[in-house]
């Protein structure tokens, strides 16, 4: 569905006391295809730049260099109908529930609105399908008259799945859908983005910075770190046998709810470096337990290893 | 019921609903009942000023004259307030000045604040050169002295009319409506609902009006008021200093009457009414909007309302 061919995005940002221009490295040199039918998660530390490669991925945000297309057809070099088609195909569901619906309009507008901007539906037909919607994602067809404040943060969530639901996509990419609700709730949005999958047959894009989230539901999983992919796996060999370092230590901080099981944690130590003066050669180096010679000033290459997986680092492949 | 229907039931239910929530937060302000009373009484004013006129012609404050007066006199029973120089009566002068006021302060507003939202709007939503170039012109609008301007317009043109003065006011006083509005318009282009919309592929207008405009409104709606305060300063000062509408009583016009006759001193009668309205009418502005302003949203600046 998606190709990423060496896409970086750079944000130009001024600091310290003279306000001296420097370069910010959100994403910086990423190779990633998103196939069709599958669940690709992407999972990093805050600020690794997993939001900027979704709104790469979404047309909201234009690459430095590099190239992102759907279906074949480079985003950017898209003709009005492509790019129309193309919001038709592609949506997205948002992390703040809170921010991402307008207070000022009622969930029947906030849903019905791709149906209108495509001419999908109108009037009464645009009334019934909005019902619809709701009913699938486990609200009331009341719920169309209310205003988003009378949610709960769960609530608005499905709301939000409604919307992107709408306009019938192909692919919807969740940018941290569940880490803004309550546990309890994060599983039954879970379900229902899963279920949602299978009777649709959605592509999603997900991203998120809890690896518990991702497990379960994931096809595939990409690593990031400063701006660049550290390890793509399936989810089960990932889980199961991660070979980055950096993935090991995430994997190392998920709680484990079996006080029998009790794993040593390996804590990282010290924190991300900036992503505006990353770290010469390998940008995990400093932080990598298992760091050798090359790695202080030779960037690894994402690297096939074996089937269907791919790490940058130094020590394997 | 239909469900278009139903929609619209509801529409009305919320917007009753918005009302009493912020009429609640209002009312428990005891400046805003003072501003709102004020209010009140000069709108009483405004439309009790159609009434002298109908009761006797020598009433009506412009072309009225009471033949049996020729110079000022203080108040009596024939004449509330007394009368002017000429023996037109001062006190449907005052009412009359009401009417002025109103029309001249809340068009005004209206027009500057529909100026400054539309640039503020623009401006902040398109960004880069347009944004740099609208926000510059709009400091410039700021920094000229308006009073200076539009004597030297009235000097260039002759009289101005009522009209014109009113443009002109609201010719110089959209850029403070401008900067709040596109301060708010950058809050909200980045807020995810707006990205929503975009994903769902709407376009700029609809990005504009239907999601932008709506949340802006009520800081408008605001801004219109200190706007108001701002716009009779402005044309009291005009009128006082001899460029207002000669046609037209207001209460700077009166004022300057006072003062061209030589009244000053010898008639409080005539002196003191249209400068005490002015006053309370600015501070009964003023009021609302600060009681307003808690309503509408506390973190919200204030702005000053003076001349210029």
């Amino acid at each position: 569905m998606f190709e990423l061919e060496a896409v970086t995005r750079h944000y130009a940002v001024r600091q310290g006391p003279f306000r001296t221009r420097a370069v910010l490295r959100a994403v910086d040199g990423v190779d990633l295809a998103v196939h069709a039918g599958e669940t690709l998660s992407l999972v990093g530390e805050s600020g690794c730049g997993k939001s900027t490669l979704a709104r790469l991925v979404l047309r909201l945000e234009r690459p430095t260099s590099g190239r992102v297309r759907y279906r074949g057809q480079d985003l950017w070099e898209m003709d009005r109908d492509a790019v129309r088609r193309f919001r038709r195909e592609v949506q997205m569901v948002f992390q703040d529930p809170y921010a991402s619906l307008n207070p000022r309009m009622r969930v029947a507008q906030i849903v019905g609105e791709g149906l209108a901007i495509h001419g999908l539906a109108r009037g009464a037909e645009r009334d019934a399908r909005v019902r619809e919607l709701l009913e699938q994602v486990g609200l009331p067809p009341e719920a169309a008259g209310a205003y988003p404040h009378e949610f709960s943060g769960g609530q608005r969530q499905r709301v939000g799945i409604a919307r992107a639901l709408a306009v019938e996509p192909r692919v919807v990419v969740a940018d941290e859908p569940v880490s803004a609700l309550d546990v309890s709730v994060q599983a039954q949005i879970l379900n229902l983005l899963q279920g949602l999958r299978e009777d649709r047959g959605l592509t999603y894009l997900f991203i998120s910075h809890d690896l518990r989230v991702v497990e379960h539901i994931s096809d595939r999983v990409a690593v990031m770190y400063l701006g660049r992919l550290v390890e793509l796996a399936p989810a089960a060999d990932l889980f199961r046998e991660p070979l980055h370092p950096y993935t090991r230590a995430l994997l190392d901080a998920v709680p484990v709810p079996d006080p029998d099981r009790r794993r040593e944690p390996r804590v990282l130590e010290g924190d991300v470096p900036s992503p505006i003066a990353p770290p010469p050669g390998c940008p995990f180096h400093p932080r990598c337990p298992d760091r050798f010679e090359p790695c202080d000033h030779r960037v690894p290459e994402l690297r096939p290893t074996g089937t269907a997986r791919a790490v940058a680092c130094h020590r394997c492949g | 019921m239909s469900p278009d229907g139903r929609h619209r039931s509801l529409r009305r239910r919320r917007w009753l609903e918005r009302f009493l929530d912020g009429w609640a937060i209002y009312r428990r302000n005891p400046l805003g009942w003072i501003g709102l009373g004020l209010l009140a009484l000069f709108a009483l004013m405004a439309a009790a000023s159609f009434v002298p006129p109908l009761i006797d012609p020598m009433y009506h404050p412009m072309a009225g004259v009471d033949p049996e007066i020729t110079s000022s006199m203080g108040p009596s029973l024939r004449h509330w307030l007394g009368t002017d120089f000429m023996g037109r009566d001062i006190f449907s002068q005052l009412l009359a000045g009401a009417r002025v006021a109103f029309l001249v302060g809340i068009s005004a507003a209206f027009m500057s604040v529909a100026v400054g939202t539309a640039v503020g709007i623009t401006s902040g939503y398109l960004g880069g050169l347009a944004d740099t170039l609208l926000m510059r012109l709009a400091d410039m609008v700021m920094v000229m002295p308006a009073l200076l301007v539009v004597l030297i317009l009235a000097a260039l043109f002759g009289q101005l009319n009522i009209w014109t003065v009113v443009l002109i006011i609201a010719l110089f006083r959209w850029p403070g409506v401008a900067r709040v509005i596109r301060a708010q318009t950058l809050t909200l282009k980045h807020r995810p609902f707006i990205e929503a919309v975009r994903v769902a592929g709407a376009s700029h207008r609809r990005i504009l009006l239907r999601h932008i405009l709506p949340n802006v409104l009520p800081l408008s709606f605001l801004y219109m008021t200190f706007r108001v305060t701002s716009a009779i300063m402005i044309e009291a000062g005009l009128a006082f200093l001899g460029f207002g509408d000669s046609t037209t009583v207001s209460w700077g016009m009166m004022l300057q009457w006072v003062w061209k006759t030589g009244h000053m001193f010898k008639a409080p009668y005539w002196l003191l009414p249209p400068g005490l309205c002015i006053s309370l009418i600015t501070l009964a502005f003023y009021l609302l909007g600060q009681a307003m302003e808690e309503v509408l949203d506390p973190r919200l600046r204030k702005e000053e309302g003076g001349v210029g």
